[in-house]
């Protein structure tokens, strides 16, 4: 991103008191509702979720509360019917398929799939331990685990490793949704709170966005980290609940004593509930870009897989061979780049930091002609453009850009760059020949950049044998169970104010 | 090699004024890390040298920063180092054979935590047993050796500081490696947390450091002080708890270089001006509206570095660093990269205002011609739908 850009943003939204837009369209898909996932957890517990609420976000949700979270009865009674409703909505959404040829490749591919949205990126970091947890349980004293409870792990497994992919939208941090689409005062750091961003955005009517960003910041909570004035009602809360029902875990007597906890957390919940509600209604105003059916296309392929793998059966590995993590670093870095170019290329908004860094050119068509010039053997027609750019331009010769409305296609060849009045006068040559499709008329004004959208080929995969400067010293670790540890007795919260230092805890 | 010395009567007077009543806080190694962040900061220097406690200044005030934690986290914590020394240290014992091939089952333990006032005295008294184990396992022993507790003690910008590590565990051949205990677990052999572990490698890099300065202040050699440290961290989910080894070499390094840069307390005395005081920024029976000014005149008066991550995460004093910098519209309030963009440029409004063509000043030219063009084509070609609608109140 270009920091005069970045300087211009922040400029403006302190002058004029208001969140400013940077992008035209939006840029990832939004299902009508997605389903919709906000945790609590205990704090320092990483695996263990004191709240789950779910559910479509055009309506109410659904909420999970354990009681005590770190025993494993409780534990997994409460997230059933949370596992059960996700496991369904999966599979529900991969019913309906569609025939895709690629080549001799032939898939059926879900026509509509399942759009999960958290509020942030911690949301997803929690989903995914959750998920690493439940999908390799091992049995308890010869009872095997409610298969509901595996299934759903492998899912939110799935669901957090994607979306590590650039562009994807099966599951949608909404921080990053938002910190994507607008410009704020708010520092990269500071936008990890949706509070904030949607504060900036939409402030209190006479409010500065950036003022009314630092209230939200102390009021409001979002989780799934605890802040100490949650947990130390929680931890209250929990006391009362554990000593109230005296190590049973019976439902019966179990389901009523845990009452205030649950209504601590419905009362946490719905204010991040309606802000999740907000923020995608808001986002959902802008129209689509072009390219996010297409995205949303490949997210349905990989969660067809997923579908197929898992259902049946399948496992996952939990770690990445050194073959593996290097074909998904290739396909993150690829995902990253096109995506990068579709966003600028859709999108005039996107495209002003190329312009400013010099990566792109935008002008006046002048000229359109025709010539011949010797490939290889042949001469062939080629056509030739020239661009006068209002602002300087500084690019070598030799140098290929490619028009944005064929981005896809060939690119053009840049010939020459003179001086003209205040601006430059930029020749280029087609590398192809020269269409109707592929020629801009004159008059016409013109974007041409160093983003290409079309598919780069094949690329080698790296040999299936790694080389001995690739292989680990020790062996893979098989995906097993890490659930050993939950039937220790939980260990009582301790107030920071009776240790010496708390701040060891960190 | 480091010389200890206490502060100069001089130079502790003019801390001693600046401080007032403000809290204060013992050097320890998270504090110091803290101010490694933050350590180009002038304000944060002065708070540093005069060891004032910047989270607890601004306490009572909308700009104090929550810094508390979760009491099922801290529990989490003592419950994990209870668990390592239960029953002789057994856990303890145990990870380590595991963890480094050399059978601790008959190591001495040796608890520092024990048998000492929980006080300067003690802790000084704790340092220089470590100094003197420390120097003894050099020479190599028989059996292997493990200070629980152990104490370091260092001298930071002039300011000599106590520094406790969770342990030292000394394997054979005389070699002494830095142990760190953390209670985030560790799955599938990756923290679930990156960077809580960057701080606790960071953290045992100290270590290793303070340590090899004590060494080499007894003189002896220091190389024994391994450049690997060791984590133990509960495994999975329960509290079962497991060894990584990691090689802090560069880290070292770093810190090193971090060290050396923190400002001598005397000089920072010295050049601290008389009016600067925290006293009245602390006082908590005066109105928020005093407490705030005083700490924008102390700030004006020092100056002030602020980098959101940096400052939002290691200083108490980053809310109100924030609000003044919105005050004054300086374009640090998004980061520095955005500010050293724009030399030449004191204000937003003045970035602003160039960017819709207002006459550029010599200094302003390079920055003005960028922001015109970006606000030129923002307003030409994205034509972007603004917000209709606010939220009602």
């Amino acid at each position: 991103m270009s920091t005069a850009m970045e300087a211009l943003f922040a400029a403006r939204i302190y002058a004029e008191g208001q969140a400013l837009r940077r992008t035209t369209l939006r840029h990832v898909h939004l299902a009508d509702p997605p389903l919709a996932i906000a945790v609590w957890r205990l704090g320092g517990e990483r695996f263990r979720a004191a709240a789950i609420a779910w559910g479509p976000l055009d309506g109410p949700f659904q909420l999970a509360v354990p009681g005590e979270p770190r025993n494993r009865d409780l534990y997994f009674a409460a997230l059933q019917p949370f596992a059960a409703d996700l496991c369904a909505r999966v599979r529900r959404a991969a019913v309906s398929r569609e025939v895709r040829q690629r080549g001799s490749v032939i898939e059926a591919v879900p026509t509509d799939a399942l759009q999960i949205v958290v509020p942030n990126r911690a949301t997803v970091s929690a989903l995914g331990l959750l998920g690493r947890y439940l999908a390799y349980l091992s049995d308890r004293g010869g009872v095997a685990p409610d298969p509901v409870l595996v299934e759903a792990g492998r899912h939110l497994r799935f669901y957090a490793r994607n979306a590590r992919v650039p562009g994807q939208a099966l599951l949608l941090p909404l921080d990053r949704l938002v910190a994507d689409h607008w410009a704020t005062l708010l520092s990269p750091f500071e936008q990890a709170n949706l509070a904030a961003l949607d504060a900036q955005i939409e402030p209190e009517p006479g409010r500065h966005p950036f003022d009314a960003s630092a209230a939200a910041e102390v009021s409001a909570r979002i989780g799934p980290e605890p802040t100490e004035d949650i947990d130390r009602v929680t931890g209250a809360l929990l006391a009362e609940f554990n000593a109230a029902r005296s190590s049973s875990t019976d439902p019966a007597v179990v389901e009523p004593l845990a009452q205030p906890l649950r209504s601590h957390y419905r009362d946490l919940v719905e204010p991040v509930w309606q802000l999740m509600q907000r923020v995608v209604a808001r986002e959902r105003q802008l129209t689509a870009a072009p390219s996010v059916s297409r995205r949303f296309s490949a997210d349905g392929e990989a969660f067809g897989r997923h579908v197929d793998w898992v259902i049946p059966g399948g496992y996952y590995r939990t770690t990445d061979t050194p073959r593996q993590a290097a074909i998904t670093l290739r396909r993150l870095e690829d995902a990253l780049a096109h995506y990068e170019a579709d966003r600028a290329v859709e999108d005039p908004a996107c495209m002003i930091p190329y312009l400013l860094d010099g990566d792109a050119i935008r002008g006046t068509v002048a000229s359109v002609a025709e010539t011949k010039v010797v490939v290889k053997v042949r001469a062939v027609s080629r056509a030739v453009i020239a661009v006068d750019s209002p602002d300087p331009v500084t690019l070598p010769g030799g140098k290929l850009l490619w028009w944005t409305a064929t981005a896809a296609d060939q690119p053009w060849q840049v010939e020459s760059v003179q001086p003209n009045g205040t601006g430059s006068r930029v020749v280029l040559m087609l590398t192809a020949k020269p269409t109707a499709e592929r020629l801009p008329a004159v008059g016409n004004v013109i974007t041409l950049s160093t983003l290409c959208t079309g598919r780069s080929g094949f690329w080698l995969l790296p040999p299936v044998e790694p080389p001995w400067t690739h292989r680990p010293d020790v062996a893979l670790l098989e995906g097993e169970p890490i659930d050993a540890g939950d039937s220790e007795q939980p260990v009582a919260a301790v107030d920071g104010a009776t240790v010496p230092d708390p701040g060891r805890y960190t | 090699m480091t010389s200890l010395h206490q502060p100069q009567p001089g130079g502790a007077t003019a801390l001693d004024r600046v401080r007032g009543r403000a809290p204060t806080i013992q050097a320890n190694v998270r504090r110091l890390a803290a101010f490694a962040n933050v350590h180009s900061c002038p304000t944060a220097a002065v708070a540093f040298a005069a060891r004032v406690d910047t989270n607890k200044v601004l306490a009572d005030t909308s700009m104090e920063m929550p810094y508390g934690q979760s009491p099922f986290a801290i529990g989490r914590g003592v419950a994990f180092e209870a668990l390592l020394r239960r029953h002789g240290h057994a856990e303890l014992r145990r990870v380590l054979t595991d963890g480094l091939g050399t059978d601790f089952s008959y190591a001495a333990i040796e608890n520092l935590r024990e048998g000492f006032q929980p006080n300067r005295a003690g802790l000084t008294m704790r340092a220089r047993v470590t100094s003197s184990r420390m120097a003894e396992i050099a020479e190599g022993p028989q059996e292997p050796v493990v200070l629980d507790g152990a104490v370091l003690r260092a001298d930071i910008g002039g300011l000599p500081g106590f520094f406790e590590a969770d342990e030292m565990a000394i394997g054979v051949g005389g070699q002494i490696i830095v142990g760190e205990n953390k209670s985030w677990p560790v799955v599938d052999g990756r923290p679930t947390d990156e960077d809580a572990l960057g701080a606790a490698l960071d953290q045992a890099a100290t270590y290793v450091l303070m340590g090899r300065r004590t060494l080499e202040q007894q003189g002896v050699d220091s190389a024994c002080m391994s450049d690997s440290v060791v984590l133990v961290t509960p495994r999975n989910t329960g509290l079962a708890p497991a060894l990584h080894r990691q090689d802090v070499a560069s880290r070292i390094r770093r810190i090193e270089r971090l060290l050396g840069a923190v400002p001598d307390v005397q000089e920072t005395a010295a050049s601290t001006p008389p009016s600067v005081t925290f006293d009245t920024i602390a006082d908590t029976t005066l109105p928020e509206t005093v407490r705030l000014d005083a700490f924008g005149q102390v700030t004006d008066e020092l100056g002030r570095v602020y980098e959101p991550a940096s400052c939002l995460t290691s200083c108490g004093f980053a809310w109100a660093c924030r609000q003044r910098l919105f005050a004054d519209g300086d374009p640090a309030l998004v980061g520095g990269s955005i500010a050293r963009a724009l030399p030449g440029i004191a204000s937003l409004s003045r970035v602003a205002e160039l960017g819709q063509g207002a006459p550029a000043s010599p200094a302003e030219a390079p920055a003005a011609v960028p922001l015109a063009r970006a606000n030129r084509l923002y307003d030409e070609i994205a034509a972007v739908p603004r917000m209709t609608q606010r939220r009602t109140a």
